[in-house]
């Protein structure tokens, strides 16, 4: 009974709140902005403090990415892509230059072209391509926004690629923590793969170089290193996202103000209520539109 | 109703600030700064469509200045921390 009173008090207007629900009071909507600044402090906190568990990497394993983009080929009736281990690492390699030169695009300040890390880790290609993400909590988010995209989709639905190669990085970029996935296309340039893998390993700093004749050498030192680096990735899973946490609490608090809005509305029309105030009907589209922005906006960018 | 219907010129400008706002918010999602200008300026353009509104009803008091201002302060909190976390 004490408890039900208690909910009438938060959520109806009554003579107990003055006939306005007392989450709608201002300094109960005042104490509600603190608390979400508050968590949003916790979470930057946590987030540093625990990274494996409070992360950006949530569930992005290579192999992941490669399964869900031959999902879509085979769904439109081309030939799934082969993993190139080349591949794989120049990928990393291409990830790994963005986070160290801090940009977020397709050729690096310096000019780098994405085709250089092909030819630098020995990979000659008939045919290339690139996608890039970041910020996705997942590799299906992230191949869903590539394939609503027309470029992209074009890229992973080109008929003439063979191989594919993913590089997953973790770091900071312009100051504010990501992941990036690269997504390399080829198709070899003699038909079969050329792997002169050792080629690659002067070249992780993706200092674009030609590489004149194939040498091989048996020991692929740089593929392994980028195996283990993308596995880290894998293994620090996140197993909270701060952009879901975020937004399920924001459409929590936001649902609620909305519920509550609807209730004084009703309340107030038909008890015939007179009180000193703003117009509930204004606040109920003003936070309806913020339920819109954030049941549209999504964490991610694809170029 | 009839207060909406007598007031429909001034709702009419709300949603048109609630739309451009969105519009702004979803068309610009790759500039973060942007975003975050067009929540700030949603909030301050809701405050003063509440004390325009109130003052041309004649019932503006402070306590309801208040009201928009903590409302409008908290839908910035909101959008601004969805912003922040894309």
């Amino acid at each position: 009974m004490r408890f039900l009173r208690l909910l009438r008090h938060l959520f109806i207007p009554h003579e107990s709140n003055n006939q306005k629900a007392k989450l709608l009071h201002s300094s109960s909507l005042a104490i509600l902005a603190v608390t979400l600044i508050a968590f949003q402090l916790v979470l930057g906190f946590a987030h540093r403090a625990f990274p494996k568990v409070l992360g950006y990497a949530a569930n992005i394993s290579p192999a992941e990415v490669i399964r869900l983009t031959n999902v879509q080929r085979t769904a439109n009736g081309l030939n799934p892509l082969s993993e190139n281990s080349t591949l794989d690492a120049a990928a990393l390699a291409k990830g790994n230059d963005m986070l160290a030169k801090g940009y977020w695009a397709h050729f690096a300040p310096d000019g780098t072209s994405p085709w250089s890390f092909f030819l630098s880790f020995g990979y000659k290609y008939k045919y290339a391509g690139e996608n890039l993400a970041r910020d996705f909590p997942d590799a299906s988010s992230a191949v869903t926004a590539w394939m609503n995209s027309p470029s992209h989709r074009e890229n992973i639905l080109n008929p003439n690629y063979e191989d594919i190669g993913i590089g997953v990085v973790e770091g900071s970029l312009a100051g504010a923590d990501t992941t990036i996935i690269v997504q390399f296309f080829g198709t070899p340039l003699s038909g079969s793969p050329s792997i002169p893998v050792a080629q690659a390993k002067g070249n992780t700093t993706a200092t674009p170089k030609p590489v004149p004749v194939p040498t091989l050498i048996p020991t692929p030192v740089p593929v392994a290193a980028a195996t283990l680096n993308q596995s880290t990735i894998g293994a620090s899973l996140s197993f909270i996202s701060p952009f879901t946490s975020t937004k399920n609490i924001s459409l929590l608090v936001t649902g609620i103000l909305i519920l509550v809005l609807s209730i004084d509305l009703i309340v107030v029309r038909r008890n015939r209520i007179m009180r000193i105030g703003g117009r509930t009907l204004a606040h109920l589209a003003f936070f309806g539109m913020i339920l819109a922005v954030i049941l549209i906006l999504k964490a991610g960018q694809i170029i | 109703m009839r207060a909406f219907v007598k007031d429909i010129s001034h709702y009419f400008v709300l949603f048109g600030i609630l739309i451009a706002s969105f519009a702004g918010l979803i068309l610009f999602s790759y500039d973060k700064n942007f975003q975050i200008a067009v929540s700030l300026a949603l909030a301050l353009a809701y405050i003063s469509w509440g004390i325009v509104h109130h003052y041309l009803h004649k019932d503006l008091h402070i306590e309801t200045i208040l009201e928009y201002i903590v409302i409008a302060f908290l839908g910035f909190v909101i959008i601004f921390s969805i912003i922040i976390r894309t």
